[in-house]
């Protein structure tokens, strides 16, 4: 009889769990993710799979956390050293889980985060950056933040490519973030992911604190529509719709011819966006691309990088320096925005709301949105959104260079 | 110290290739805006042959089948279009 109890016992994960009680650290984190997901709203399409992905990961016995593959591929598989990539998918579905099998099919051969890029290419639209052709190069200067937290990350005793995978975070792109980690660091895919969605949740908070910290409120009261009647732009468009389809044509070849690294990135973004606007005789791909192909493939992504983040890869300091890094990063990439702005401004009599350099890193459009509501603050009648999205739309371009950029480098 | 000056030499050449990238966008942009201005402007004249004809408010008869029908939906067949005017 006692027999049975013991067995019972041992089936349960409650031994593990008290043996190891860091499980339970990973399933609060799990549960305030859900919250914020659930409650408050922060990224909820992501926030939700991902904070399942890291409770399903931390039941003991469950088999749903993934075991991460040393930088030559080697895994400890039933006590036995295998080459990950020697083994056939049924066997790592077969003896290390579903996830496993899951990660290392979906992620760890970089195929989703492009496809969410294909999804992400069929819902933007890129009529305000060819409207506001100027106004795009903010979309680099905020590429800043990337750079500058990769070399505080190398000085406080990262590698190189853990540094920028850490660094990329401040390209606010999660997609971008997942695929530069899978490439250099695929060990701090969990707290990168996580680092890289919140902060982007959190750029309604993020963006106004940075503003405030460095533009007066004479910049942010610099009226956009005023300044285009003062200045009027030499530039007139007389067919867009022609102009929207060549253009994710013409920027996929010149990327792929300079960084080539870019272009499962860029090239998918371009080719979501190109079936977009053909328009009905494409709208069939149209669809799929921006519903059941990318709803699919952030199900998956959520789940697959939430299961990465096991108490054993999730508990230690690298993960708190990432958060801390994540936060520079994206916050020195508003910064960036900001300054070179300010720069542009001491020499051109057009005037530009510094607000238009703040919305220079990815987060479309939510960056924009808040930079909209930050600016009619001030001033009711100044609505920038428009021009904030053309930086906005260039800067998710700029980030997949950059990110292009540190993969050919650092890989 | 050697990873350092790779994270700097990182730093210039990554933000030189990010601007050079958008620099090259934007102006290969503005050469397309220039090309297909010249080559396929008609939307303009789409737009200044719709505006000429709008002036008598002249509904498209597509249009008008479509707010028909949606009126007699709604109302259950009682209500009648009497005029339809562009505001």
């Amino acid at each position: 009889m006692e027999d049975i109890f013991v067995k019972l016992y041992e089936m349960t994960a409650f031994g593990d769990i008290i043996a190891d009680p860091s499980f339970l650290i990973m399933y609060a984190i799990a549960f305030v993710l859900l919250y914020l997901g659930i409650k408050k709203h922060y990224e909820p399409l992501l926030l939700v799979p991902i904070a399942f992905g890291v409770l399903l990961a931390n039941f003991p016995g469950g088999d749903m956390g993934v075991v991460q593959a040393d930088q030559d591929g080697m895994i400890m598989v039933n006590g036995v050293m295998k080459n990950i990539w020697e083994m056939p998918l049924p066997e790592i579905a077969h003896d290390l889980g579903l996830m496993n099998f899951l990660y290392y099919m979906l992620i760890k051969t970089g195929f989703l985060p492009p496809v969410i890029f294909m999804g992400v290419g069929a819902l933007t639209d890129f009529g305000p950056m060819l409207r506001n052709l100027r106004l795009s190069i903010f979309g680099a200067a905020a590429q800043l933040g990337i750079f500058a937290v990769l070399l505080a990350a190398i000085a406080i005793g990262f590698t190189p490519q853990e540094a920028g995978s850490l660094g990329i975070i401040g390209g606010a792109d999660g997609p971008t973030a997942i695929f530069t980690t899978i490439k250099l660091a695929p060990h701090l895919l969990g707290p990168i992911a996580i680092a890289a969605y919140s902060y982007m949740a959190l750029v309604p908070v993020i963006i106004p604190l940075v503003v405030k910290l460095f533009c007066t409120k004479k910049e942010l009261m610099i009226n956009m529509k005023e300044q285009e009647k003062l200045y009027p732009s030499k530039t007139e468009i007389k067919n867009l719709r022609v102009l929207k389809i060549l253009f994710p044509i013409v920027v996929t070849t010149v990327v792929a011819l300079f960084v080539p690294t870019a272009v499962p990135l860029i090239g998918m973004l371009m080719f979501g966006n190109l079936i977009k606007e053909i328009g009905s005789d494409t709208s069939r791909l149209f669809d799929a691309a921006s519903n059941s192909i990318m709803n699919a493939a952030t199900i998956f992504l959520g789940l697959c990088v939430g299961a990465t983040m096991t108490a054993e890869a999730f508990l230690n300091l690298q993960t708190i320096g990432i958060v801390i890094g994540g936060f520079l990063a994206f916050a020195l990439s508003i910064t960036g925005g900001i300054f070179f702005v300010k720069l542009f401004n001491l020499f051109s009599k057009k005037q530009i709301n510094p607000l238009i350099g703040a919305t220079g890193l990815s987060a479309v459009p939510m960056a924009s949105r808040v930079a909209n509501e930050i600016a009619t603050k001030y001033d009711p009648k100044n609505h920038v959104l428009n021009y904030c999205m053309a930086s906005n739309i260039s800067g998710v371009i700029g980030s997949a260079v950059a990110a292009g950029v540190l993969i050919s480098f650092l890989q | 110290m050697e990873n350092l000056s790779l994270g700097l030499m990182l730093m210039a050449v990554g933000m030189i290739t990010v601007f050079s990238i958008l620099l090259i966008v934007i102006y290969l942009s503005k050469l397309l805006i220039a090309i297909v201005n010249k080559v396929a402007p008609e939307e303009v004249a789409v737009k200044k042959a719709t505006a000429t004809a709008s002036a008598p408010t002249v509904i498209d008869p597509n249009t008008m089948a479509a707010i028909t029908g949606a009126v007699n939906i709604v109302t259950g067949g009682k209500g009648k279009v009497m005029k339809v005017e562009k505001i």
